[in-house]
């Protein structure tokens, strides 16, 4: 996967280039709107990542100009600004995605990854999703770990499903309060993590292996292995 | 929108102002037409006075030249006759008698000499008796059993009797009635006419006005690069539209700088800020320890409440300066409180909070989603955080004379009384308070930029209670 990094911070190149790059990433970087043109005629890319504030011209204009001669590769934004204002709205209903300064690195891979899932033809729709020996039957609303059900209600189940379907990968609490609760909220509270405690209560019962692993400052990650 | 324009034209001020405008147009029409019907009334009856003089002028000579025979009554008969057919204004009466002239002699005795006219002499006789008539002055007189009075002129003769020749006002008051009649007719016509035009034109004026009134009542909420529609008239109304648009401009102007300098600090606060978490991420991969990670772990953490500090101060600074960006969608107030509780549920039944919601069903609201969705996870926080435990919180939703109404008790301690004057403002917290301070003064930003109210008041019983108004979506307002 080849990605085109457009953002003129250097430290934020930095550091996105290196996390990109562990991610498995292929990754140019364009420090402006003129050599992110060039660039992108020159390769092909499979997702843009574009600052909204570049020195020489506005992140979406470029988008938009891109887009014009045919690069159609999705986009995720990265924007300083606080609220979103009707282009970004606009671009995001055309199927890109935005994400506001400062973000963390996990919510940043796991947008690249929907992005490139939403591009990519699906091939069948999962009725049954099984991680180690949790199984959920999506069509009943049941979940089964190591043969025993588990008494979930349905806001649990919608959490744990959203946890399997990203098993193994880093999922952190503004991206499960936007993926469960359809909602970009910061609470300065722990409500994120009362649902997982509990969850964890069920999921995780008395003698098995532990599956929801909590990483500190992070998020939480469903262990496949 | 269309609710507005559907309301009565009575109750509109181009209808009150035509009606006065027409009142008074009425009224001066009115007195132009009285005033000419007054001088119509005179000139008919000098006429007829001139023609009555004149005649009876002409009978007393013939009366007097006529020889007192047996021939007299005929002779003078006959030209009273012919008099009559010279009366002005005459109608053409549909009997050929002659019924609007009467000739009439007495003797020096009172007794009647000549009489030529219609019916018996003697009503004729005794209504004369009661009036005095003065030559060369036409006189009205009443006849008993006639509705229509004649106009009497009188002569008095050598010999002592006196003639009188009276002519009926029946043509008279004919003429004037067809006049009233014609008069009435183009009067109405006039005033209706003026109505018209005068409801016409200021209904188009103030339709005019209207239209500013609307779109400016737009701008501000939503859009405000719109401007008032202008018209190439140089009225008064156009120069209202075109000062209106000026100071839309210059509104417009400073609240972009404002948006400026905002989006300029947050941009040059976020980037470092970005920079600072993706370096702390990195290193916290990188950690193996968990005594290397946790300090990372509590940057990252401090990190993030600096962030949506930095987000709560700015949208605070610009509500208050009413230039808070809305992006406005439909928003099911009832269904996203049954979320947020679904979300706040477990962490407040840990810490032994109780919460219930009273809701009067489907409340949408015309709002910003996101802001919405923080301002009220800002009150569950603020709730959760201030709140000792077994305590209730008790939301009610309602929709009441066109706004949505939530409001939150709780049977808490309440508002320290320090603080309890200055709630919504920016950094006031209690002495204990962990948060930042800008938990309500968010809220209070965030429902005035959607129009609506706040008000924070420690309960009559205990605990504290917030109530906020927001306007309901246009077309549920019915």
């Amino acid at each position: 996967m080849r990605v085109l990094l457009v953002e003129d911070e250097h430290d934020i190149q930095a550091f996105l280039r290196r996390s990109l790059e562990e991610a498995g990433y292929q990754v140019d970087i364009a420090s402006d709107g003129k050599t992110a043109e060039r660039l992108a005629v020159e390769t092909t890319h499979d997702i843009l990542i574009v600052d909204l504030g570049l020195p020489d011209q506005d992140g979406i204009s470029l988008i938009l100009k891109l887009r014009k001669i045919g690069i159609d590769a999705p986009v995720l934004i990265l924007s300083a600004r606080r609220s979103v204002d009707d282009r970004v709205r606009g671009l995001e209903q055309g199927g890109d995605d935005y994400l506001t300064k400062p973000f963390a690195l996990a919510e940043l891979l796991a947008r690249l990854r929907n992005l490139l899932k939403r591009n990519s033809p699906q091939s069948n729709e999962t009725t049954k999703i099984k991680v180690l020996d949790l199984e959920l039957d999506l069509l009943r609303r049941e979940a089964i770990r190591s043969g025993e059900p588990l008494q979930l209600t349905p806001q649990e189940f919608v959490l744990l499903e959203y946890l399997c379907r990203n098993a193994g990968r880093v999922v952190t609490r503004s991206m499960i309060l936007e993926q469960v609760w359809g909602m970009r909220i910061q609470p300065d509270t722990n409500v994120v993590d009362v649902h997982i405690y509990r969850l964890r209560g069920k999921v995780d019962g008395k003698g098995q292996h532990p599956m929801i692993r909590t990483l500190r400052g992070v998020g939480y990650v469903l262990k496949d292995r | 929108m269309s609710s507005k324009t559907a309301k009565p034209v009575m109750h509109s001020a181009a209808w009150r102002i035509s009606l006065w405008a027409t009142l008074a147009y009425a009224c001066g029409t009115m007195l132009v037409f009285l005033s000419l019907h007054q001088f119509v009334e005179n000139d008919i009856q000098r006429r007829s006075d001139a023609w009555l003089a004149g005649e009876v002028e002409v009978l007393g000579d013939v009366a007097a030249r006529t020889p007192k025979d047996a021939l007299y009554g005929t002779v003078v008969g006959e030209v009273a006759e012919l008099a009559s057919k010279e009366v002005p204004n005459k109608m053409r009466s549909e009997s050929s008698a002659n019924d609007s002239v009467f000739f009439l002699q007495v003797g020096s005795d009172g007794g009647t000499r000549l009489w030529a006219g219609r019916g018996r002499v003697e009503p004729y006789l005794a209504a004369i008796r009661k009036i005095v008539i003065i030559p060369d002055h036409p006189s009205d007189l009443q006849v008993e059993g006639l509705q229509i009075p004649f106009r009497v002129a009188a002569l008095r003769m050598g010999d002592g009797s006196r003639i009188y020749l009276g002519l009926s006002e029946r043509d008279q008051l004919r003429v004037l009635r067809n006049l009233n009649l014609r008069f009435f007719f183009v009067w109405a016509l006039l005033v209706l006419l003026g109505f018209a035009i005068v409801f016409y034109t200021t209904k188009r004026m103030l339709s005019y006005v209207r239209e500013i009134s609307e779109a400016a009542s737009r701008i501000g909420h939503s859009e405000m690069n719109a401007r008032v529609p202008t018209n190439v008239r140089n009225d008064e109304v156009g120069h209202l539209a075109r000062t209106l648009n000026g100071m839309l401009d210059r509104i417009e102007n400073s609240m972009h700088q404002l948006h400026t300098i905002t989006d300029a600090l947050a941009h040059d606060l976020r980037s470092p800020l970005t920079a600072i978490r993706g370096k702390l991420e990195m290193s916290l991969s990188a950690a193996t320890h968990g005594e290397q990670a946790e300090p990372i772990v509590s940057a990252i953490d401090e990190l993030d409440r600096l962030t949506e500090f930095l987000n709560a101060s700015l949208d605070v600074a610009e509500a208050r300066a009413d230039a808070l960006r809305l992006s406005r969608s439909e928003i099911d107030l009832d269904e996203l409180l049954r979320v947020m509780i679904d979300l706040y549920e477990p962490s407040m039944s840990e810490k032994g909070l109780q919460v219930r919601l009273h809701s009067g069903g489907d409340i949408s609201i015309d709002a910003d989603a996101a802001l919405i969705h923080r301002m009220i996870a800002n009150l569950f926080d603020n709730e959760l955080k201030h709140l000792p435990a077994s305590c209730t919180v008790t939301l009610h939703l309602e929709s009441r004379d066109g706004v949505a109404v939530l409001s939150l008790e709780d049977d808490g301690p309440g508002f320290a009384p320090e603080v309890s004057a200055s709630l919504f403002e920016r950094r006031v917290k209690g002495k204990d308070s962990s948060g930042h301070g800008l938990g309500l003064a968010f809220v209070d930003a965030v429902v005035r930029a959607h129009g609506g109210t706040v008000t924070a008041t420690n309960r009559e019983a205990r605990g504290a209670r917030i109530e906020l108004t927001l306007p309901l979506v246009p077309a549920r307002v019915m």
